[in-house]
């Protein structure tokens, strides 16, 4: 025992309390796990976007552009492309929804994209297996994704393309206030220089021989798209004034001159119906959306149909053309029935229904059908289609019944978009490349993704999406200049700091901070848990602002 | 340099003289004032000092605990209800031995809700082991929450420097404000033995066992006993420095008197004109300013008072079911004599209730009438 004399003046230990490991006294162990963002998990081309943002999160922006560039373009070659035209479901799967307005992640990616343009950012890939011959028809996003993901794996692919250029939809469809050119063409070239064959105006079933195709090659990816205009089944129908949206769209982008007249109505409410209308008037005519629904169920993606708007664009809802009037075999207006919205259908949607004796008169020149298109598939064998003339494929979405042939993208799924293509195409290089390999694709364990309820709001002020500016209404309406002008490298670095980094750790220190054991321990710029002293009592769990620790029960 | 300033500038003054590196206080009538100066000294950079903003003054004075453990100078201020909420880190401090200086600004404790001065409330922190020093004026604030650091850094625990709401609090005179070279001569930085340091880890505040803690208690008492002395020792060197000392109490005119009145606060200024006015008509009166009430200094009070006749203490706080404490505290230092005065007890000014001149000599005409005290309290200025 210690003398009076010995004693501290108060209850001060002099000895370290490391003797005592408090860990013994844990019923709960926190383990680091990270978790599925929802961005990630929505985004049909995997991107790693949480990955890209949070890199672009930090004081070294400039020096983590490449490695934000690298981890982007790892699962999709086209930043740049995407950035600008993607009907991002990242966005709306945000949990930034939940509290404000989701994170601006095309406009974040679309940087990332120009960044790598300008910086002439290059991949190393490796040599070239030259074992193996790979055959891809169509040179849209499916097929130039899958010839991109086969030679990251190292194998040198063929595409035969129809048209005279590559790019599918993003050559041929998107008009350039959209998607400017030269991007596309930098993207699509950045690929093809790494090592792609290419064949132009080669369209399988006229200009080259499907059978020879299989013979001759190891293994063929189907990405022929869904080019067959769909039609309206209404009188009149055959006019040489009723143009589908898609040739439209088509000539303008090879510059060629087509006499549409002055009045020209828009059928549909997609995108291709919001492109049509807006390159209508950017020839100085006046367009007219003509849509059975209201704007609510319009499948468009929404800015563009703001834009639209913005720019005068006239909208006549709740009419679908009932037969074109014709004179002297020229249009002069079309009939449309007033609609009404019934219970939701197949697609969530509210159903339109004709109110009978409502018809109506639209004075038109020209009518542009953009009510969508169909796969053709006439060149296939018959065992490769399937009853709605779309290509038949396994639960996997990709291989057909016929093995070493694979299909994706439009051509399958019908009419979707440009990232669900590339995520197929994706898909595809990999389902190929066990094929070769004989061996078996482990199915993915689906993982649950990191709700808005799982993380803790106590660390996230409200703030608002950061909206990148765009070009003024005046200049927009004669020119076919772009309209979104993107973020800025300010705006870049705002944005990515709205980010939640849902479920996965971001290095915010809260743990190490919170810890009253003392032990979170950072060890290689991570951190680790000290178990002789962790209690378990899972604070560090509560105060991560990103659910990216787990609590496990410790077996006694 | 001589400036008028309040009570409560001057409060602000002693601490930003002493260099006081972390300030957290919570906003409350009548002390307010003083964190706003103190806050505004740390943004204009004359006092270099982390202040810690609070959402209580239980906080504000846990902050000055975490912050003189780590070994910095701290201080806060604050009044009754404040004082009350503070009360369980009040004695954390001085069990954890730690040399804060708190300014208490004397307010009478609610319900009923007043903002106007009696020392119920610090004195209701009599027995937790800070020492306490009683202002008469805004000359002996600043002075003694300078003086109050050097005490508490010699022996290791808080001192609460007190003066009265509004009389002190919010009323101005001339001060002469120390200059600050001289203030660092006299006031070192602080140098703790032992403090919170990543490179020496040490474990603060643990739990003691029976086998210990009768001892660590027992040193508290030893360092006030200790205090006592060191007050004195401070309050005279502080004269060398600087020119005025205060005493740990003060004899005013006490010589051959045969009634002295004890006092303390501002009712000590109030008295002292009284005793000058009687002594001019040859009145054997004097007066006892008490300055230091924790530790009590029992002999020298009865050093004073055991030749007079009759003690008249005037008590601005009220022991419910006893009297006036202080009057407790002068009764109880002369029990075991057998030659001591008759004590009498007076309690006024509660609430803030105003002592003037008069309500002195209405006490003084009392204990001049009574031969003998006895244990009833006697109300000066009660409403009948």
């Amino acid at each position: 025992m210690k003398s009076l004399m010995q004693l501290p003046p108060t209850a001060i230990s002099t000895e370290t309390t490391l003797y005592n490991k408090t860990g013994s006294w844990r019923n709960f162990r926190p383990v680091y796990k990270n978790r599925l963002p929802p961005c990630n998990n929505t985004c049909p081309s995997c991107e790693k976007i949480q990955g890209y943002i949070d890199l672009l999160n930090q004081s070294t922006i400039l020096s983590n552009l490449r490695k934000a560039w690298d981890l982007l373009t790892a699962n999709n070659p086209f930043p740049a492309i995407c950035g600008r035209v993607c009907f991002h479901p990242c966005e709306e799967s945000c949990n930034r929804n939940d509290y404000d307005e989701p994170i601006g992640i095309r406009h974040i990616e679309r940087f990332i994209g120009d960044a790598g343009l300008n910086n002439s950012f290059k991949w190393k890939f490796p040599g070239i297996n030259k074992a193996y011959k790979i055959a891809i028809i169509g040179g849209g996003p499916a097929g130039l994704a899958c010839a991109y993901h086969l030679r990251r794996l190292g194998y040198q692919s063929t595409i035969f393309e129809s048209d005279d250029r590559l790019g599918g939809l993003l050559t041929q469809g998107i008009p350039s206030y959209r998607l400017p050119q030269n991007i596309v063409r930098a993207e699509i070239n950045r690929i093809i220089k790494s090592g792609i064959k290419v064949r132009l105006n080669t369209r399988i079933g006229k200009n080259y021989d499907f059978e020879k195709l299989i013979s001759k090659y190891n293994a063929i990816f189907i990405a022929i798209g869904a080019h067959r205009e769909r039609k309206l089944n209404i009188a009149g129908e055959d006019n040489p004034s009723v143009i589908p949206a898609f040739r439209l769209l088509y000539n303008l982008s090879r510059k060629r001159k087509i006499n549409i007249g002055y009045r020209v109505g828009i059928i549909g409410g997609g995108n291709a119906a919001m492109d049509a209308a807006r390159s209508v008037l950017r020839a100085g005519k006046k367009p007219i959306i003509i849509y059975r629904r209201t704007e609510n169920e319009m499948p468009a993606i929404t800015d563009e149909i703001h834009e639209a708007k913005e720019e005068g664009i006239e909208f006549i809802f709740l009419a679908a053309p009932e037969r074109i009037i014709i004179r002297n075999n020229k249009i002069v207006a079309l009939e449309c029935i007033r609609m009404k919205l019934g219970p939701a259908d197949k697609s969530g949607r509210r159903k339109p229904i004709p109110i009978r004796n409502s018809n109506f008169q639209v004075k038109l020149d020209t009518i542009i059908p953009a009510i969508g298109e169909e796969v053709d598939t006439s060149f296939l064998p018959d065992f490769l289609r399937t009853g709605d003339n779309k290509i038949k494929v396994s639960d996997n979405g990709i291989s057909t019944i016929k093995r070493g042939i694979f299909a994706g993208g439009d051509a399958v799924t019908g009419p979707k978009t440009i990232v669900e293509a590339l995520g197929a195409g994706k898909k595809s290089a990999n389902l190929i490349h066990h094929y070769l390999k004989k061996k078996t694709l482990a199915s993915a364990e689906t993982e649950k993704q990191v709700a808005f309820e799982e993380l803790n709001m106590a660390y996230f002020e409200h703030q608002p999406r950061t909206q990148p500016s765009k070009l003024v209404l005046s200049k927009r309406l004669h020119s076919f200049r772009e309209v979104s002008q993107g973020y800025d490298i300010k705006q870049v670095s705002h944005e990515s700091n709205r980010c939640f980094s849902c479920g996965v750790c971001n290095k915010c220190d809260n743990c190490f901070v919170f810890c009253p054991d003392m032990s979170v321990v950072k060890k290689n710029g991570k951190y680790e848990y000290n178990y002789d002293y962790c209690k378990g009592c899972a604070i560090c769990v509560v105060e991560c602002p990103r659910n990216a620790i787990a609590l496990i029960e410790e077996e006694k | 340099m001589k400036e008028v300033i309040s009570g409560n500038h001057a409060v602000s003054y002693g601490a930003m003289l002493s260099r006081a590196q972390v300030i957290s206080a919570y906003p409350i009538t009548p002390q307010t004032q003083i964190v706003e100066m103190l806050s505004e000294f740390c943004r204009t950079g004359q006092l270099k000092a982390k202040f810690i903003k609070v959402e209580s003054e239980h906080s504000a004075l846990a902050a000055c605990i975490g912050a003189s453990i780590a070994g910095a100078r701290a201080f806060t201020a604050t009044s009754a209800q404040g004082l009350a909420l503070m009360h369980e880190l009040i004695h954390w401090a001085a069990n954890g031995r730690l040399p804060l200086v708190m300014a208490d600004v004397n307010r009478s404790m609610a319900p009923g809700w007043s903002i106007w001065t009696d020392q119920n409330d610090s004195l209701s922190q009599r027995d937790t082991g800070w020492l306490q020093l009683y202002c008469e004026s805004n000359q002996e604030v600043v002075d003694s929450i300078i003086q109050a650091y050097r005490i508490a850094e010699t022996i290791s625990l808080p001192v609460m420097v007190v003066l009265d709401a509004f009389v002190l609090s919010h009323t101005s005179e001339a001060v002469d404000i120390p200059s600050i070279k001289l203030v660092d001569k006299f006031l070192p930085p602080y140098r703790p033995k032992y403090k919170m340091d990543l490179n020496h880890p040490l474990a603060f505040g643990a739990l003691v066992t029976p086998d210990y803690n009768f001892e660590l208690k027992y040193k508290i008492q030893e360092a006030m006993e200790q205090g006592l002395i060191t007050a004195q020792k401070v309050d005279k060197e502080f004269k060398r420095f600087f020119g005025r000392s205060y005493g740990i109490i003060e004899p005013y005119k006490c010589n051959g008197a045969e009634i002295i009145l004890v006092t303390s606060g501002t009712i000590t200024s109030t008295t002292r004109d009284v005793i000058d006015e009687l002594r001019k008509q040859n009145e054997k009166i004097g007066l006892l300013k008490i300055r230091l009430f924790r530790p009590f200094p029992a002999e020298a009070v009865v050093k004073v008072l055991e030749d007079c006749k009759k003690v008249a203490v005037i008590d601005r706080n009220i022991g419910y079911g006893v009297g006036g404490i202080f009057c407790q505290e002068i009764k109880a230092s002369f029990c075991n004599y057998r030659k001591r005065p008759q004590i009498f007890g007076y309690i006024t000014g509660i609430g803030g209730r105003d002592v003037t001149p008069d309500t002195i000599k209405e006490i003084i005409q009392h204990s001049r009438k009574n031969n003998k005290a006895d244990n009833k309290i006697n109300y000066i200025g009660l409403r009948k």
